[in-house]
């Protein structure tokens, strides 16, 4: 397993973000749905060792965060995109994602490669040339994917990073991840129910800080039988474990 | 998008430095390219004109002016921005909002900040060398004799790192979009306060890096003319900014999570070897006693070799009597040489004239309750020849003057003294001998005749013994009419009755 979660809490003050959340997850792309608040975008920091959790374990990729070390050796094999990621806007696109590959200890025989391969599958090779501020707000989330995914990360955490993406890039975007997901376990931190139905093949929905329901797309679909809210099957789903938990 | 087909990136890490140092080097050059110094440099280079290289061009051209001018400015003109621009890249990743991605990557913190510290410190240190090298290489055309002085610009280009490591530490620390320009101020009152602790000759607050020089004292032409530079100072100075520079920078490895814990038991090590460093040098400072030639001697970092007088060979006018300078004062010697010229002419060839006026040093010395005394050897005789030593108005400390009044303090201090030392002089001198002395010297356009003599000040040549004639007596009659006397009439007259004049032989009514 690259994620082994077991307890996981994380506060501020007093109130609970992450209130023991346990969680495995091994290669595959894995989707973490929840309402605004739910607590994922916490969870996702704490994995992504931006955070330290107030109690409880976390293991990833084998190894204790913990420590400096292997934090060390799991962060060259991490890829995170934060919820709202800033950028440099002077800098170009290449410029921006080769940074990340020099940080991210990318050999440096290698790093000419990873960059445009990185930009390359973020449909940007057209503007690698372009400086960040010149970029709408849906490049600038393409141009976060590719440093996320520049050093080809064991583990890769994804926070709503299908927000201000086109419908077309949306769909090339889970073409991505589902590649992606075949080599490295990716996790992603949605509340667009959409994107779990066409890319992960694992689901937890979270709630106040919890874990209420963890499965299949599939699973989550089938417990919104008989219920009314939502368009689809799986939001039908989501709504139900959502109304489940809450009641 | 689509997907990535190529073989993975491998993410071990670089076994060889050489690929380290690679790495570093590209992190560098994105760093160089997108630095927020790069921008504060026409601020910089602007301050620099505005307020170093303009004062500096108006100063004569001499190496220990000029120089002491470039430290003292350069300070601040860079400083300032320098710190600023710091704060800014110390603070970016905060205000860009991209620290969680940054602190999520396997570089250690304080290698990754280090890189844009380096950038900053690069582009200013660039920019500073420009400057230095546009003063020094006008100075050099300009200047008759000697060097560049190097210490003085290394502790200017010492300060940057330093300045920009504070203003790193500011940012980083305390990030907000108001830490760039809170931190230019505070590098402005920091470099302002530190001379305000300045009391007295043995300060340890002369560490300063805007100080050249004794602080009651200000910037000397005759240093390093005469004697050579002491850099005593500038090395305390140097290892000042040094200590704080890693002290500074280790700070920023110190907090957890920063490092392996090796690294930050280095960093905290380099911190404290820094601040020990810095320590040390203020304390050395405040050992210092100003030595004779007007520079600081710190009796621990003191060579003793550079208390031997420079080898010169000095530059002479065409008067009828040399006027011979340093040449270093080679810029000097016009207006000197046509200031005496008129006296000198009248005496050249007479019994007691002085074969030549020789330049020479003046003496400092510090007193606890008269402040700085100047000493100068004034008119002596010496050597195979009978020569006057010879101070210019700028040897001493006091304000800069134009070159009129220079001329008009050294007409006033010596044409009295080389027609005494002609006439003879003190108070067994005749009626006639202070008669001929005044004449000589309203002959030359000096009418004010008085026994008060100025005070002596800082900045002011002591001035030579006046004839004791006053207006309205029967020696000032005398003096006007032997004045009025033709030049060569008077010449024959004096080069036939000198040695009776000066033996006192001859009265009043025997002067034509």
């Amino acid at each position: 397993m690259n994620v082994e979660i077991a307890g996981l809490t994380r506060r501020f003050g007093s109130v609970t973000a992450v209130a023991g959340v346990d969680l495995q997850a091994g290669p595959g792309v894995f989707g973490l749905l929840g309402p605004n608040g739910a607590g994922k975008t916490s969870l996702l920091r704490m994995m992504a060792t931006a955070m330290r959790p107030s109690s409880g374990s976390l293991r990833l990729l084998g190894r204790d965060p913990g420590s400096y070390g292997p934090r060390r050796e799991i962060r060259r094999k991490l890829g995170y995109l934060p919820q709202n990621p800033g950028y440099y806007p002077g800098f170009t696109v290449a410029e921006y994602v080769e940074y990340f590959a020099l940080l991210k200890e990318v050999p440096s025989a290698r790093i000419r490669v990873a960059v445009a391969t990185a930009i390359e599958a973020v449909e940007l090779g057209d503007r690698k040339k372009a400086r960040l501020r010149t970029l709408s707000g849906g490049m600038l989330r393409r141009v976060g994917i590719a440093q996320a995914i520049v050093n080809e990360p064991e583990l890769l955490l994804l926070d709503e990073p299908t927000a201000g993406l086109a419908p077309q890039q949306r769909v090339s975007f889970r073409a991505l991840l589902r590649n992606l997901g075949e080599r490295a376990t990716v996790v992603v931190s949605t509340h667009l129910v959409e994107d779990v139905t066409a890319a992960c093949a694992q689901v937890a929905v979270m709630d106040q800080g919890r874990i209420v329901f963890r499965g299949t797309p599939d699973g989550l679909a089938a417990r919104g039988d008989g219920q009314d809210a939502g368009d689809t099957p799986i939001e039908r789903g989501f709504s139900a474990v959502l109304a489940q938990a809450q009641s | 998008m689509t997907a990535a087909t190529t073989t993975p990136a491998s993410t071990r890490q670089p076994s060889a430095v050489a690929g380290a140092g690679l790495t570093m080097l590209r992190l560098l050059r994105l760093e160089l390219r997108h630095n927020a110094m790069a921008w504060a440099l026409p601020v910089a280079i602007g301050l620099f004109w505005l307020i170093t290289y303009r004062k500096d061009m108006a100063m004569p051209p001499m190496w220990s002016l000029r120089t002491a001018g470039l430290q003292s400015g350069a300070v601040l003109d860079f400083a300032i921005p320098v710190t600023g621009a710091a704060a800014w890249m110390g603070s970016r990743e905060v205000h860009r909002r991209v620290a969680d991605q940054v602190t999520t990557t396997a570089r250690a913190r304080w290698a990754r900040l280090l890189v844009p510290w380096a950038a900053t410190t690069i582009w200013a240190m660039m920019a500073y060398l420009g400057c230095v090298a546009v003063l020094y290489g006008v100075t050099a055309h300009q200047a008759g004799w000697g060097g560049p002085l190097w210490w003085p610009a290394g502790v200017a280009a010492a300060s940057l790192p330093a300045f920009s490591a504070l203003g790193f530490v500011i940012g980083a620390f305390l990030p907000s979009r108001f830490t760039p320009p809170l931190a230019a101020i505070a590098a402005f009152f920091i470099i302002a306060l530190s001379t305000e602790l300045i009391h007295g000759g043995q300060s340890p607050w002369q560490v300063s890096p805007i100080v050249t020089g004794p602080w009651d004292l200000s910037p000397q032409a005759g240093v390093a003319t005469f004697y050579p530079f002491l850099p005593d100072l500038s090395i305390a100075q140097v290892m000042l900014l040094a200590g704080f520079t890693l002290a500074l920078l280790g700070v920023l490895a110190l907090p957890a999570g920063s490092g392996s814990r090796t690294a930050r038991a280095v960093a905290a090590g380099v911190t404290g070897a820094g601040l020990l460093a810095a320590g040390t040098a203020a304390g050395l400072t405040g050992t210092g006693t100003m030595d004779a030639h007007g520079m600081i001697k710190i009796p621990a970092l003191h060579d003793a070799a550079a208390d031997r007088p420079l080898q010169f060979t000095p530059v002479c006018s065409r008067t009828a009597i040399p006027v011979c300078l340093n040449p270093a004062y080679a810029s000097y010697l016009p207006v000197t040489a046509n200031a005496l010229a008129p006296m000198l002419s009248q005496l050249a060839g007479l019994p007691g004239a002085p074969a030549k006026l020789v330049q020479v040093s003046v003496s400092f010395q510090q007193d606890a309750r008269e402040g700085m005394i100047v000493r100068t050897d004034g008119l002596r005789r010496g050597g195979p020849q009978p020569a006057v030593y010879l101070v210019l108005p700028d040897q001493l400390a006091g304000p800069a003057m134009t070159s009129e009044q220079a001329a008009g303090q050294l007409v006033a201090a010596y044409d009295p003294r080389l027609v005494a030392r002609v006439t003879g002089d003190g108070p067994a001198a005749s009626p006639a001998q202070n008669a001929v002395a005044a004449a000589l010297l309203l002959a030359v356009g000096q009418g004010k005749l008085t026994t008060d003599q100025p005070p002596t000040t800082q900045g002011r040549i002591d001035p030579g013994q006046s004839p004791g004639v006053a207006p309205g007596t029967a020696e000032y009659a005398a003096a006007e009419r032997f004045a009025a006397l033709p030049e060569a009439e008077r010449r024959a007259w004096l080069l036939q009755h000198l040695t009776a004049l000066r033996a006192g032989k001859i009265t009043l009514a025997q002067l034509p």
